[in-house]
């Protein structure tokens, strides 16, 4: 019997299992896919904080550029604004090996290849159903079982977690990696109902002058025709689209082609049933405004596992003691934040491309800052009073 | 019923994580559909990015779709 059982080894899963195995639980993971961290279905930009905070050295092979900032385009394409805040443009496939390693390297146990089919909740512990490749499904015990899936989140699913994703609340997404790319090591963000409805295209520079270039759209925002004659959001059109107008992109060369639905809705309103936690992109747990969610994955992994140490040593492993430390304690430090970044996100997607320009005109480095660090009054006060007709949509910001 | 086509699917999961049904899952490598669970709601051909399902409205299983399919060439 296994203390703690994993089902994905992404950021989340990685990072819950490096803390619990480094204080003495037994823990096994699993991994669907053949390699951890390959395909790479991501954008792979990350900013600085968070591996900080958990007293991190990344790797260099890890990463393949160290960016400077940011740049935020308007529909116009003028009047760039710069947020100055250092990242890094990741490469997964090392990032994601490198996590797990770090786990396995404090014991816990790791299995690639293994897909956990079906749970079933016993009276003081957890069954999973677990297939090796083809093979004949086999069972596995253990005291507690940790989602850390992803966006699929079919466990969480079976747990009883509502993880459905509704087309609003998720960005159809698609991306390139090219070649040669001329860039200035910033990320490079370009916003625009006609660029990508309810999105935005990115630019994440890489070294020897590849980029990742990728374009997210709103999933119930219907565009074309589908097979099926029927209407659906199509990244790909928008991509083609951005391309084919970029002056250095049109010409470049494509290495890497893929695409992935991000969630940009708001979290689950539990993480916690019974003994059962979900952590991670599993758990909705990221950013609405870019839909960035490895570093709050990374973050969630953290408490959740402390919180599962905790349970472990003092023989608290019941849902109102793991509510409290992980859900409550995740809650206190993101929710009221991430909250404030959902309701910008709705603002944004109902501004018109001229009211676009026009703001990110106005915008001053101050500002601008301001805003991201989720405090809109000072800009908003500015913008209605510039332009009145803007009360109707960014009055949600300040109510 | 929703057909894959796997050759074009990127494996993003996209599908299996807005099916409310959970007809479409990860497995082996690939998505698998469970035609049975399936409630033709057009939600995973509308956000597929890579564009590969295919909706046959009304048809229940890989056998019906062939007939259907027969029907159509006669």
């Amino acid at each position: 019997m296994y203390d703690v059982a994993i089902v994905g080894a992404g950021p989340a899963g990685s990072t819950l299992a490096r803390i619990c195995a480094k204080n003495g639980l037994n823990v096994i993971m699993f991994e669907k896919k053949k390699e951890v961290g390959n395909p790479v279905r991501c954008g792979e930009a990350l900013g600085k904080v968070e591996l900080i905070n958990q007293n991190l050295e990344l790797p260099k092979e890890c990463y393949s550029l160290e960016v400077r900032g940011a740049k935020l385009y308007p529909p116009n394409k003028a009047n760039p604004l710069v947020i100055e805040e250092g990242g890094y443009v990741l490469e997964r496939k090392f990032f994601d090996k490198w996590l797990a390693e770090l786990a396995t390297k404090e014991g816990a146990k790791l299995k690639v290849y293994h897909k956990v089919e079906d749970v079933k909740v016993r009276k003081n512990h957890y069954t999973l159903n677990v297939k090796h490749g083809g093979r004949k499904a086999f069972e596995v015990d253990a005291k507690v079982v940790v989602s850390a899936e992803g966006m699929e989140a079919l466990i969480a699913r079976k747990l009883g977690f509502p993880t459905v994703h509704k087309p609003y609340d998720v960005d159809t997404c698609y991306e390139y990696e090219v070649i040669p790319y001329e860039h200035e090591e910033m990320i490079e963000l370009y916003f625009g109902n006609e660029i990508a409805p309810r999105g935005y295209v990115w630019i994440f520079p890489k070294k020897d002058k590849k980029a990742n270039v990728g374009v997210g759209v709103g999933g119930h925002i219907t565009t074309n025709t589908k097979r099926g004659n029927l209407k659906g959001a199509d990244p790909k059109y928008y991509l083609d689209k951005f391309m084919e107008e970029h002056e250095q992109l049109r010409n470049s060369s494509t290495l890497l082609d893929f695409g992935g639905v991000i969630s940009v809705g708001a979290p689950l309103k539990s993480f916690v049933k019974g003994r059962a936690l979900v952590i991670g992109t599993a758990a909705k747990q990221v950013d609405p405004i870019h839909g960035g969610g490895i570093a709050l994955a990374m973050q969630a992994g953290y408490i959740a596992g402390e919180a599962l140490v905790k349970a472990f040593k003092n023989k608290k492993l019941e849902e109102s003691f793991l509510k409290k430390e992980y859900e409550e304690k995740w809650k206190s430090i993101n929710s009221n934040k991430l909250q404030k970044r959902l309701v910008l996100r709705k603002v944004m997607e109902r501004l018109g491309d001229d009211d676009l320009n026009f703001i990110f005109k106005e915008l001053n480095k101050e500002e601008l800052h301001n805003i991201t660090k989720e405090n809109f009054a000072p800009a908003v006060k500015k913008l209605i009073m510039k332009r009145p007709s803007l009360i109707k949509v960014l009055s949600a910001l300040i109510s | 019923m929703i057909v894959i086509d796997h050759d074009g699917c990127i494996v993003c999961v996209g599908c299996s994580s807005v099916c409310p049904t959970s007809a479409i899952s990860y497995e082996g490598n690939r998505m698998k559909v469970y035609p049975d669970k399936c409630i033709d709601c057009s939600i995973c051909v509308r956000v597929c990015p890579a564009d590969v399902i295919e909706m046959f409205k009304g048809v229940k299983s890989l056998k019906e779709l062939e007939e259907e399919k027969a029907k159509k060439l006669i």
